[in-house]
Order: C-alpha cells, then structure tokens, then sequence
C-alpha cells in the first residue's frame, strides 16, 4: 500500500508511516496522557488539603492517583512527547527523508499508544496499580501487600508499561540507524544540531537503560501471571528490583531530560541570535553525562542494606555527574550574556526551565550525599527536587512547541497569549513545587503529615490549579492559532539556522525537492537527476548501487495497515494476559506441590481473557504475516554521512542495534540469578539439574547454528534445495531443542518441582524459559522465510535476510553458551 | 564470508569446547578450577561464534565496540550489584 490519503482522513493516521505525521501522533498523544496525569495530580493534591486528607478519596484510591500520576507523566507524557518531536525534526535536521524503518516507526507509535490505553483500561478491571511509580518490591507484588491484589487491573498496568518499553525500544534501535547512517553529505557528527545530538544520545541511553527496565517487567510480570517468586521472596527480593529499576531509572532522568535540553540549545542560539558558546564542550559533557548516567544508580539506594563503601563510591560518582551539567548551564547563561535576546515565548520558557533546573540541580546534590540523603529520603524534598528537574524538562518542551508550531502547521500563534501562558505557568508551577521543600518533613505518598505543614500545602493545592490553568491558556492559543492564526513563513524566527527551516511550513511530504548536501559548508539542495549531474560523479560515503535518488522518491512508500494491525494484536493480547492470573493460580492449587501461603490472588477466572489471548494471537499472527509480505520501499540515501557504521547496510545495523539492547535484557535476566544466589550464598542455591538434557540441548543448538549458516552459504550459491534444506533442518533442531526442554520441565514438575516451589526454581523455569521464547519466535521467522523461498524463489537474489535471521538465531545460541554452564553445571 | 570449510571446522571446535564443559563438572575438577575453566571455555565459544558465524570480524568495528559496551552494561550492573551485598 503505497498510497497515503490526506491529512483530513481517518485512514491517513492509521496507515501513515511517514515521520512528521507519526511525530504529530506522538505530540497529540502526550498531551491527552498530560492531561490525564495532570488531572490525577489534581485529585490528590485535593485530597492533600488538610492533614489526614479532605476525604475526597479512599487511601487505596489516594494512592492510585499517585502511582498513575508519576507513571503517565514520566512513561506516557515526557517521553513521548520528546519522540514526537524527534519524529518530526530530527530527519528534517539530519537532511533525511524519514527514519530508516518508517514501518517500524508507526509501529513503535501503535505499541505506545495502545499500552496508553491498556494503562487506562486498567482503571477498570478491579483497580490500577497503587504501588508507587517505582514499582519497589514487594510491594509490587501481592504476598505482603494484600491491597496490591493481582487484579487484572494490577497486572494491566504492569503489561501496559512493557507495551511500552517494547515501543521505545523498537524507536530507539529506528532512531539510532537513522541518525547513524542517514546524514547530508558533509554532515560530521560535530556539526549535527543540538537537538539531534540531545536526541542521539537519549537513544543511545534509551537502548541500554530501557532494556534493563524490560528485564524487570517482565519478572515482574512473570510473578504476578505466574506465581513466580523473583519479588516475593523474604531475602533479596527487594534489593533485586532496586538495583533493576536504578540501572533504568537514573539514566531515565536524563532520558527525559536530554530532549528538553536540546529545545534549550536550539532556542538560546535563536533568539540570542548567537552560537551556543563552547558548543564543541557542551557536546562532550553531554556525551559525559550520558555515559556517566549509567554509574551512579545505587544513590537510589542508599537506605537500603548496600554496603557503605558502595554507597560512598556512588556518592563520589553523583557529584561528579553534576559538573558536565554545570558547563552546559554556564554555556547558556554566556550565550545569553554574548547575544541579543528577543523575549519570544519560546526564549521565554527555556530561561524558566533553565532558572528551574538550576534550583532543581541544586537540591539534587543534596541527596547525592549519604548522610543527608538518610534525611531526606522518601520525604516532600525529593518529590520537590525532582519535579523541579522533571518539569523544567516540561517547562523547555513546551518552549518547543511553541518554537516549532508555525513550522508543524503553518500558523503563527498569539506571542501576547503565549506570554501571558508562561507567566501563569512559572507562578503556578513555583507555587506548587517550591512549598514542597519548605514541606519537606511530609512523608512521600501518604496524606498525613504535620499540622505546622498544611499552610504550605495549600499553597501547593492552589498553585497546581494555577499550573493547570496554565496548559487551558496553552491549548487555547494553539487552538486559536489553528483556527485564526496568520500564516507562518518559512523561516519565522530571524535566526535559526537548523535546516527544518529552510523549507516550507508545513513542509511537504518528501521533504525536500533536491538532495540536502553540506559539503559546501553550508545547506544547498543537490539536483542528482542525471541531466543535471552532467555525468560528474556524485561524492559520499554511500555503499550501495548507484541508483537514481528521484528514482527512488518517485517509489518511496508511506503508507501501510499492518503497524497498526500489529499494534491491535498486540494490545488484544495483552489485555487478555493480564486476567490469566486466577487460571494459573487454580492450576498451582489442584498440584501435588500447590505454593504455600499464597496470598492476594483470590480474583475469580474470567473466561474472557483467555479468549482475548486466542484472539491477539491470531490476530498478531495475520498482521505480522502480512507485515512480513508486504512490499514496501523505505526513502533510502546512497549519499550520507555515515560515521561510524559505514560499511555496513541498514537492516543489518539495526539488528545489531536491537541485539545489543537483548544483551541487556538476557544479561539482566541472568545477572537476577546470579545476585540472588549470591544473597542466598553461593553453595547454598539448591537446585537439581538434569545436566544430560542440557548437554543434549547444547548439542542441538550448536548444530542448529551450523545449519543457519549453511543456509547462507546455499542462498550464496542460489542453490534453492540446499536452501531449504538447511532452513528445515534449523527449524528441526529447534523443535528437537524444544522437544528436550519439554521433556526436562515434564520430570521436574513431575518431582513437585513447579516455577513457584523456590526461588530456585522460578529463576530456572523463567531464565530458560525466556531462552526458549527466543528460540519459539526464531522458529516462527525460519518458517516464514520457508514459505518465502518455497513461493517465490526468495532470498536467492538477494541473500540478506538469511543472514539477519543467522545473527538472530546465533546470538540465541550465545545466550544457551552462558546458560547451560550456569543452569546445568554449577 | 568464510567457506563451508572453515564454518564446519569451528562447528567441530564448538561441540568439543561444549564437551569440555561437561568434562570439567563430571570429573574430580576442584569447583572453582571447574567454573574458572568453564568460563574460559565459554567466552571462546561465543567469540568464536560472534567473530565467524555472525561475521563480527568482517563488520566495521564499531559494531564490535557497540555489542562491547553492552556487555561491559551487563557486567556492570552485575558485579556492582553482587559487591554492594558483600
């Protein structure tokens, strides 16, 4: 499907793939999930009125509204809303013509917005998660918190958020190809914007810290569907999901942050009309800050029984992480004090999210020390504090909205109202959050606290309406623009340089009319039509065929349903998971060893989920299917920048780019082993394997990757029945490999030894078993491509795929290389 | 890419180095002889996999460096993880 219909069209959202439309989805979205976080934060500011709360809701309903509050705004809003904007500039920054897997990039959004609605359908099935936005064990799980009860309701939350994983993974490894391999000729990495460096490096910290996230949700998801034991032990358990949840959760603020920055860089240099001063050294310190994210995670665990020196060493990191942003901060302030500033609105709210995460840093370094931390630990100074950094993120995002508004719809807005926004919005959000530290003796996530403490309160309660009447001002003057606004030119800012604003607003479909080229020194538009070419030879660092770049405009594709079909299967799916509970839990019951003092999973089975597994499947099944058939042309660059992954194709890249996210996610998984035998003590893990099988399965897989590889080298050869060959014999073995493991969880559940007998237990059956789905969806691609090659002579021409699915199916070997020692033999 | 030859040769290097795994629990191996050994064993094995199978050692470095630094991801999480417990 080739054929995009216009803008005014239902149909147009639902099969677009081209990245500004995908980018205005994502925009849109966020802010419906604002507003529904915002509302929650409004419910219980409310209820936080007086001491010992208003009445307005029940202390399980208090705590709902705060738990969904902080996982819509960092999961549904601020990050998404960051991606749209990526969506949109980011390949008009680079002189793309869309991110290099468009299909996968609508994907990436259906998976986002339908874990949104999954999180919001989760408010009525029992109750939504009420645990805390970090989701800390055991409260996470039911057997110490029969509150927290394993409702579908719970667990829909949980599936929702890795939905949503799922669809920033599958962005990053889009964006990280995209901004890799697809740049303008002459465009060096050094000379890329500061929004596609902001958002290049939160890619790259996306990739690592979102895989460690999906690691935990899914143990985490395992226990609540399953009755495994990861989160419900009494010993380790907790730290466990601690250390899972920081290693995700600190770059995460940088993560959210990184964008907004960005917006901060692009606007300064604007309306300055100067360049960002030291750029070259902002640039490194926010390389350093991205590496540097990843080392300081245990100062989120400072409470807990870590040793001191661990502590101490993560206290010496914190600080140090400061100094990066302490450039970067002086940076802007000396742009300003170098340029002309034009008080725009845009200006306007990146110097308040500038003047905000200077006071928000600030308070911050105050919990990166040990001994004040054990102070003000789950206390009002750390809800202060990080809104203070998180919303100034907010308070520079919508400095971007305004900033790029005209160019997304070709309207220019009201700056008086836009003025008159951010005044009502500075006042609201410091009367809302700079309380909170004068509060801070008030304990987080309860709605008691000391008497002496309810004036500040309410002037919190006062100021988060204020804060909210700021968005009404915000989306009227949108709206009014939209409606009433003069036109937009094509550049209305006197001195933006980027090269979004070399083109028409909005701009056109294709983005560009010639080829965008630097490699004069500055933007030109390249005619690479053979007439005009006048048989000179085109220069880059292109590695494919030589092929006509209007050829491939003339055929560039933006349309297909099947993301959107995926995405549906998908969410059908999950919903239905999220009610298996109760049959699992009637199952564990009618054993021979059913688990002990199971507590929290009284819910009644409901036959409808069941149902809604079949039918997501079936319907997964359908659209990845034709996802798989379908012909679809991506806009492809013969000419980019391409440092460092030159010499190497796009898909192929983007594999590796998705591996080395499951290498996080396996590594995690196995490291959740490892810590826990370490905590229970070595020698004392009790487990019995039965090493035959797995030397058997070794064996198999082993000789399964030969088989994968031979199928390379037949397609090499065009050798059709060597070919199919080979890709029946890996599907054999892996069934052969499946065939083993059946057998081996047969004797073990046959001794009583069930995934919720230990802990022991659960970590095999959930580690293997994670393995084995890799090995399942792997046998799912080979008969696919069995079927492609028997029905039309595929991959003879064009050998690739064979090869994408070999580094797929060796890196499952890989993983069985490190298991079968670990499981089997120690 | 490699030929038939060198691909059934490092096959028959993968199934032995297996085998050496097994051997080093089986037999009277002090355990951390054993784990040290198969540990050895075990990074071979999947280099040998990476570098001939998945033709790291034909892709661009980068490549390299990138899968590294998840690797170096993992053992972080993991040996910070187990020491701030000791």
């Amino acid at each position: 499907m080739s054929d995009l219909p216009p803008m005014t069209s239902v149909k147009r959202w639902l099969v677009t793939t081209n990245h500004k439309d995908v980018g205005i989805l994502y925009i849109t979205t966020a802010l419906f999930f604002l507003l529904l976080g915002g509302a929650m934060a409004l419910l219980f500011r409310v209820q936080l009125w007086e001491p010992g709360g208003l009445g307005i809701l029940e202390p399980v309903q208090f705590n709902q509204a705060v738990s969904t509050h902080g996982l819509l705004m960092v999961f549904w809003f601020l990050s998404p809303i960051a991606s749209g904007f990526a969506n949109y500039l980011v390949p008009l920054q680079i002189g793309a013509k869309d991110l290099a897997f468009p299909r996968l990039n609508a994907l990436s959004y259906w998976f986002y917005l339908f874990s949104g609605i999954l999180f919001v359908l989760s408010f009525f099935q029992g109750q939504t998660y009420a645990g805390g936005w970090t989701l800390y064990a055991p409260l996470n799980v039911p057997m110490y918190t029969p509150a927290m009860d394993a409702t579908a309701g719970n667990n829909a939350a949980i599936l929702a958020l890795t939905l949503f994983v799922m669809s920033i993974t599958i962005g990053s490894v889009n964006f990280l190809t995209t901004i890799h391999r697809s740049r303008a000729e002459g465009l060096g990495l050094w000379n890329m914007p500061m929004f596609t460096w902001s958002w290049l490096l939160t890619a790259w910290m996306m990739l690592f810290a979102f895989a460690a996230l999906l690691a935990a949700l899914l143990l985490l998801s395992i226990d609540r569907l399953f009755l495994t034991e990861y989160f419900m032990t009494d010993q380790g358990s907790s730290l466990l999901w601690a250390h899972l949840f920081w290693f995700f959760g600190h770059p995460e603020v940088y993560i959210v942050f990184f964008p907004a920055l960005g917006i901060m860089f692009e606007t300064f240099q604007t309306f300055t009309g100067r360049r960002l001063v030291g750029r070259k050294w902002v640039i490194i310190a926010m390389v350093l800050v991205a590496v540097q994210s990843f080392l300081v995670w245990m100062h989120h665990m400072f409470l807990t029984t870590i040793n001191l020196e661990i502590k101490t060493l993560y206290m010496a990191t914190t600080i140090g992480i400061s100094l990066p942003f302490d450039l970067m901060v002086f940076s802007l302030i000396y742009t300003m004090v170098k340029g002309r500033v034009r008080f725009t609105t845009p200006f306007l709210f990146s110097l308040g999210a500038l003047v905000l995460f200077i006071l928000g840093g600030i308070t911050g370094v105050f919990l990166g020390a040990v001994v004040l931390d054990y102070e003000f630990r789950g206390t009002y100074w750390v809800v202060a504090h990080f809104h203070y950094v998180m919303v100034s993120g907010v308070t520079a995002l919508v400095a971007g909205l305004y900033y790029w508004w005209p160019k997304i719809t070709g309207k220019m807005y009201s700056e008086a109202l836009g003025k008159l926004n951010f005044a009502v919005y500075f006042i609201g959000f410091n009367m809302l959050y700079f309380p909170m530290f004068l509060a801070w003796e008030t304990p987080r996530r309860v709605f008691h606290y000391g008497e002496s403490a309810q004036i500040y309160h309410q002037i919190a309660t006062v100021g988060a309406f204020v804060l909210g009447l700021s968005f009404l001002i915000m989306f009227f003057t949108f709206a009014k623009s939209w409606i009433s606004g003069p036109k937009a030119p094509d550049n209305p800012w006197e001195y933006s340089r980027t090269a979004e604003w070399a083109i028409p607003s909005p701009p056109p479909l294709e983005n560009w009319d010639g080829r965008p080229s630097y490699a004069s020194g500055r933007l030109e538009f390249v005619d690479d039509s053979p007439a005009a070419t006048d048989g000179g030879v085109a220069h880059g660092q292109g590695n494919t065929a030589e092929a006509s770049v209007e050829h491939e405009a003339e055929h560039a594709d933006h349309a297909s349903i099947w993301p959107f079909g995926i995405g549906v299967g998908t969410f059908v799916f999950f919903l239905g998971l999220s009610g298996l509970t109760p049959f699992v839990a009637n199952f564990a019951e009618g054993t021979a060893e059913p688990p002990e003092g199971l507590v929290g999973f009284e819910t009644q089975p409901d036959i409808m989920y069941p149902v809604l597994i079949a039918l997501g499947m079936a319907i997964m099944g359908i659209t990845l299917f034709q996802f798989g058939r379908e012909k679809f042309d991506a806009p492809v660059m013969n000419i980019a920048e391409r440092w460092p992954f030159g010499g190497i194709g796009n898909t192929k890249f983007g594999i590796w780019v998705f591996l080395a996210s499951d290498v996080i996610v396996f590594g995690a998984a196995i490291g959740a082993y490892i810590f826990m035998r370490l905590h229970m003590g070595w020698m004392d893990w009790e487990f019995d394997p039965i090493t035959m099988a797995g030397l058997v399965n070794t064996y198999i897989l082993l000789t399964s990757s030969f088989t994968v590889i031979i199928a390379l080298v037949m397609a090499e050869r065009k050798n059709k029945s060597g070919l199919l060959g080979a890709m029946s014999a890996t599907v054999l073995l892996a069934l052969a490999f499946m065939g083993v493991k059946a057998f081996e969880y047969t004797q073990k559940m046959g001794d009583g030894h069930y995934w919720w007998y230990s802990i022991e237990y659960s970590i095999y059956y959930v580690t293997t078993g994670l393995h084995a789905l890799h090995v399942i969806l792997g046998v799912l691609v080979a008969l696919f491509m069995i079927y492609r090659i028997i029905s039309i002579d595929a991959y003879l021409e064009d050998h690739r795929p064979v090869e994408f699915f070999g580094l797929y199916w060796h890196f499952v070997d890989i993983v069985w290389v490190l298991l079968f020692p670990l499981f089997y033999l120690m | 890419m490699a030929n038939l030859r060198t691909y059934t040769l490092i096959y028959i290097l993968l199934v032995a180095l297996a085998t050496g795994k097994f051997v080093f629990f089986e037999f009277n191996f002090a355990y951390a002889t054993a784990i040290g050994g198969t540990i050895v064993l075990a990074v071979t094995k999947i280099l040998l996999i990476a570098g001939y199978y998945q033709h790291l050692i034909e892709e661009p470095r980068a490549i390299s460096y990138m899968m590294a630094t998840a690797v170096f991801m993992v053992f972080l999480l993991v040996i910070a993880a187990g020491y701030s417990i000791q």
